[in-house]
């Protein structure tokens, strides 16, 4: 079956051109001609991973895998890696630094969000290499 | 597809040079230039009147009512758009801007205070503080924005609020209470918007959220204002004006959410800008704000594309003639009586503001998808420039044209002119 996919690079820090990748995503989505419900949580995903890698990671890409069925999103980072995975999915734990929670970023809810906006969730870490997280979201599920 | 969606901006071919100005500004991608002249597509146009501003040939042009349209109907009113009063030195004052305009012929003005008074307090009194809303609420006052809402941002229609626009609440009341005072059938009284808005004359004609408007006809603040300037002077008999300081601060960005009198709220005028916003909205960014007033035009309605005055100037008159009247004030039984019209439907949106899937490649998603893949692969053989010369506004425009097979006859100039720089080497 027909399958198509974007990658994005991010760059750590990159707060300039932060959210463009998600954006991106979300207007190809609305191309494709999914429907609304799908979008959103497509484009809330990404956009988390994606502040994700800006904000903890050393760089990464987001990457978006479309067929018929499903939707994809991973997003693979080359560093530094999660200590404590369990602890990184609790609501309301971050451990971002002070100058990104000034920002309004760093609340402790990425990765959470992450997994309420897909229809299942994984993640992989670790510490010195990386992180990997893949979000699938089902096309023909109730929307 | 023509389903008889009549648009008030319009192109005239005799006076396009094909240039490719009004491309780049379009929202929605709306215009393509195909042998030499500008096309709008239709199901895409959202009437914002970016195009008619930016055109350096006067070639887009608003298609808006005439004053031969009143002798259709028995008793005439006029609503000028409360942007009106920024229109003329400061001296002149709105009593005899009213006057002026009664005198080209309508047996009545009336005031657009009264709509956008009663907009105002029912959003601030009631809808703000009622269960179920979607925050952030945004305002229904701007056709383009519903428009926008309604192609690029359909998640967010929950979020406008559901009240008639001032015009339209106005025009109800106006039409209802000549009806009754002067004992006409409603159908021969003609109600007639004076405009500064394209997108207003189209939502007239095609109304979004309501079955059919009130207002019969829209009339350029550009066409009529001549007749205006003719009919001042004499300053008898002028009529008393009933303008509040708020609604004559309505048309100026900003100024509806400040009359809200509440703290959190964003202000954003020009429709670039507003895109941006809605994007932050859409990612659920901004739930703990309360309102967002969102005007497509840069200073809000006073930027509307058929106005005469800069909207700098428009401003600053607006603001010295709001000085000059006091506050609006309402009783509790007023607000009762408000709400009752709300929910009777009577000043409410009571039809629901359907998404427009006009971007879509396909309606089949694996046919979609296919199209996608086409569209990426052309891509890459593109220069990126976005120069907009093949007719389509960006090298990604010009690929899914392709793909879509409406541009049998695309040709990228740089790609060619590569091609020949090449040979001769």
């Amino acid at each position: 079956m027909g399958n198509i996919s974007y990658n994005f690079p991010i760059e750590k820090d990159d707060f300039e051109r932060a959210g463009e990748a998600s954006s991106k995503i979300k207007k190809i989505l609305r191309q494709l001609g999914m429907d609304s419900s799908i979008i959103r949580r497509v484009a809330i995903g990404a956009y988390e991973a994606e502040m994700n890698l800006v904000i903890h990671s050393l760089g990464g890409t987001i990457g978006i895998t479309i067929d018929p069925e499903s939707i994809i999103i991973t997003a693979e980072d080359t560093g530094p890696g999660i200590e404590n995975v369990q602890l990184a999915m609790k609501e309301g734990y971050s451990t971002a630094p002070d100058r990104i929670r000034e920002m309004g970023f760093g609340a402790g809810m990425g990765l959470p969000n992450m997994k309420k906006c897909s229809d299942s969730f994984d993640i992989e870490s670790i510490v010195g290499k990386g992180t990997k997280i893949v979000m699938k979201m089902m096309l023909k599920d109730g929307d | 597809m023509s389903n008889e969606y009549s648009h008030s901006v319009i192109l005239r071919e005799d006076r396009c040079i094909g240039c490719t100005s009004c491309l780049k500004v379009c929202p929605t991608e709306a215009i393509r230039v195909r042998d030499g002249k500008a096309k709008i597509i239709s199901d895409r146009c959202i009437d914002c009147g970016e195009c008619i501003r930016i055109c350096p040939n006067h070639a887009k042009s608003a298609i808006t009512d005439d004053l031969n349209m009143m002798k259709k109907f028995k008793y005439n009113i006029a609503i000028p758009s409360l942007t009106i009063y920024g229109q003329f030195p400061s001296n002149i004052s709105i009593s005899q801007i009213l006057t002026s305009i009664k005198r080209i012929g309508f047996d009545e003005v009336v005031e657009d205070t009264i709509g956008a008074d009663i907009s105002i307090f029912l959003i601030k009194e009631y809808l703000l503080k009622k269960s179920g809303m979607e925050f952030p609420l945004i305002n229904s006052s701007c056709p383009a924005i519903i428009r926008l809402i309604q192609i690029r941002f359909p998640d967010l229609i929950p979020n406008i609020i559901t009240i008639e626009t001032p015009v339209e609440i106005t025009a109800r009341i106006a039409k209802t209470e000549v009806a009754k005072r002067k004992g006409i059938d409603i159908k021969d009284i003609g109600v007639f918007f004076i405009t500064p808005c394209t997108a207003r004359v189209t939502s007239i004609r095609n109304p979004l959220g309501i079955t059919e408007s009130y207002v019969n006809g829209a009339i350029s603040i550009k066409d009529i204002y001549g007749e205006i300037v003719r009919n001042l002077g004499d300053n008898n008999n002028l009529i008393k004006g009933i303008s509040t300081r708020e609604s004559i601060l309505w048309p100026i960005a900003g100024g509806q959410a400040s009359a809200l009198g509440i703290e959190n709220y964003l202000a954003v005028d020009g429709i670039h800008d507003v895109i941006k916003v809605l994007e932050e909205v859409e990612l659920g960014k901004l739930e703990d704000i309360d309102f967002i007033e969102c005007s497509a035009c840069t200073g809000g309605c006073v930027g509307g594309p058929l106005v005469i005055q800069n909207s700098f100037i428009a401003k600053n008159r607006l603001m010295k003639h709001a000085k000059k009247v006091d506050i609006s004030k309402y009783t509790k039984e007023d607000l009762d009586r408000f709400i009752k019209m709300y929910e009777d439907g009577f000043i409410r949106l009571t039809e629901k503001i359907e998404p427009k899937s006009v971007m879509r490649l396909d309606k089949d998603l694996s046919k979609s998808i296919h199209k996608m893949e086409l569209v990426t692969e052309i891509l890459k053989n593109l220069p990126g420039l976005d120069c907009g010369i093949c007719g389509s506004p960006t090298c990604r425009a010009f690929a899914e044209d392709i793909v879509k097979g409406e541009n049998k006859k695309a040709v990228c100039m740089i790609k060619t002119m590569n091609g020949f720089k090449s040979k001769n080497l």
